[in-house]
């Protein structure tokens, strides 16, 4: 199945096509310290999630990536039960993420899909200070809000700016009338940050009621730091050209 | 919209594409020598920040796989070299190292300079050199 996305044309294929109820997508594009990216793929590792899609589009380069003598989309999408992990290994380019994501709100729309969660960083100057990320966490209407605040030793993300994809999708969202929600933790700017990805990984089990174990993970981080360092240098890159740096200001306030 | 708004539009849209992609060929350009550098050197140019703020400059440095012991850092008044071995079992593996050799943005007082490395980042604070006259103000 093909999703036609206006000027760009962007398909979302189903290899084997997905299907289920109360279908919950977790979007882990790249970009501050490479959270969203790592929390989503150790996700799909751990759980032993299946690829089962993947995301095309005119303007991506034309790239594939070969793994263990596979090749591999850039996009791929993986699904085991209730849950649907969408994985890049890309940074989205900025003129790609309007058109990119109405085509996945309209798909999981279409699914009807039960929740969209982005997982992502918050840039935070004191990295090196804090040893515990704290996560913070926005749904679009109230409700989801309340609903993810319910656990335990999280936080309401009360005011900023979220920018590139996760911020669109939020707004594509709220206009679809898709429920949504964002996860963001404490994270480096520019360095890939496993430390982060952790905390959102442990928040996200509970939330999906899945049991993960997070130590591997921590266990590898300088690792895995050493080999997103690529991913991460073209991430921030990409992060220039959308203001991403404003994660890092405040919304003026008049009154 | 109208036929003639819209393929303005879409020409506007082709411009900005036009631009994009060169700016990313640019890049790719930047990185292609800077991998091919390295690949050749056995030298790694660490992810870092470097800026003045106030009365001072700070570098953060990304060196996952060195150890504090191993990392070799010198201030000169307006440069910093940090040197270390990166004990890493990927591509090329042992023998790489971390070189990064900064020029900085404003004169340091080279003694006042403060390092730590904490979970594999190494952070490096130096106070500016001030000479000058004080002036009154009227």
């Amino acid at each position: 199945m093909a999703e036609a996305g206006g000027a760009e044309e962007i398909s979302i294929v189903e290899v084997e096509p997905i299907q289920g109820r109360d279908l919950i997508f977790i979007e882990g594009f790249p970009d501050v310290g490479l959270v969203g990216a790592i929390a989503s793929s150790y996700l799909v590792d751990r759980l032993e999630m299946r690829e089962v899609g993947y995301i095309d589009a005119e303007f991506l380069p034309p790239l594939i990536s070969v793994r263990n003598e596979q090749i591999k989309e850039l996009i791929r999408i993986y699904h085991k039960n209730n849950i649907v992990a969408i994985v890049s290994d890309i940074p989205i380019p900025p003129h790609m993420i309007r058109p990119l994501s109405q085509s996945i709100v309209n798909w999981i729309k279409r699914k009807n899909g039960k929740l969209l969660i982005s997982v992502s960083g918050i840039p935070e100057p004191n990295r090196l200070d804090i040893e515990r990320p704290e996560v913070y966490v926005l749904g679009n209407k109230p409700e989801i809000t309340e609903m993810l605040i319910k656990l335990n030793g999280v936080n309401r993300f009360k005011d900023g700016f979220i920018a590139g994809i996760k911020g669109m999708l939020l707004r594509e969202a709220v206009r679809a009338e898709l429920d949504a929600a964002i996860i963001l933790a404490q994270a480096h700017y520019n360095y890939p940050d496993p430390g982060a990805a952790g905390q959102i990984v442990s928040y996200l089990s509970k939330i999906l009621g899945v049991e993960v174990d997070v130590k591997p993970l921590f266990e590898s981080a300088e690792e895995l730091r050493l080999k997103l360092r690529d991913l991460m240098m073209r991430t921030d890159q990409v992060m220039r050209g959308i203001q991403k740096s404003r994660e890092l200001e405040l919304p003026p306030v008049y009154l | 919209m109208e036929e003639w708004r819209r393929s303005v539009w879409r020409r506007v849209l082709d411009e900005f594409r036009m631009v994009e992609a060169e700016v990313s060929r640019m890049e790719d350009e930047l990185f292609r020598l800077m991998r091919e550098a390295e690949e050749r050197s056995g030298c790694m140019t660490p992810l870092y920040n470097l800026y003045e703020s106030g009365d001072e400059v700070r570098l953060t440095a990304d060196l996952p796989g060195a150890s504090k012991e191993e990392i070799g850092l010198i201030a000169g008044e307006d440069y910093f070299r940090v040197e270390a071995p990166c004990r890493s079992p990927l591509r090329g593996g042992e023998g790489r190292r971390y070189v990064l050799h900064l020029r900085l943005p404003a004169k340091i007082d080279p003694k006042s300079v403060r390092a730590r490395y904490k979970d594999g980042v190494l952070e490096v604070v130096a106070k500016k050199k001030v000479a000058g006259y004080r002036i009154k103000i009227d």
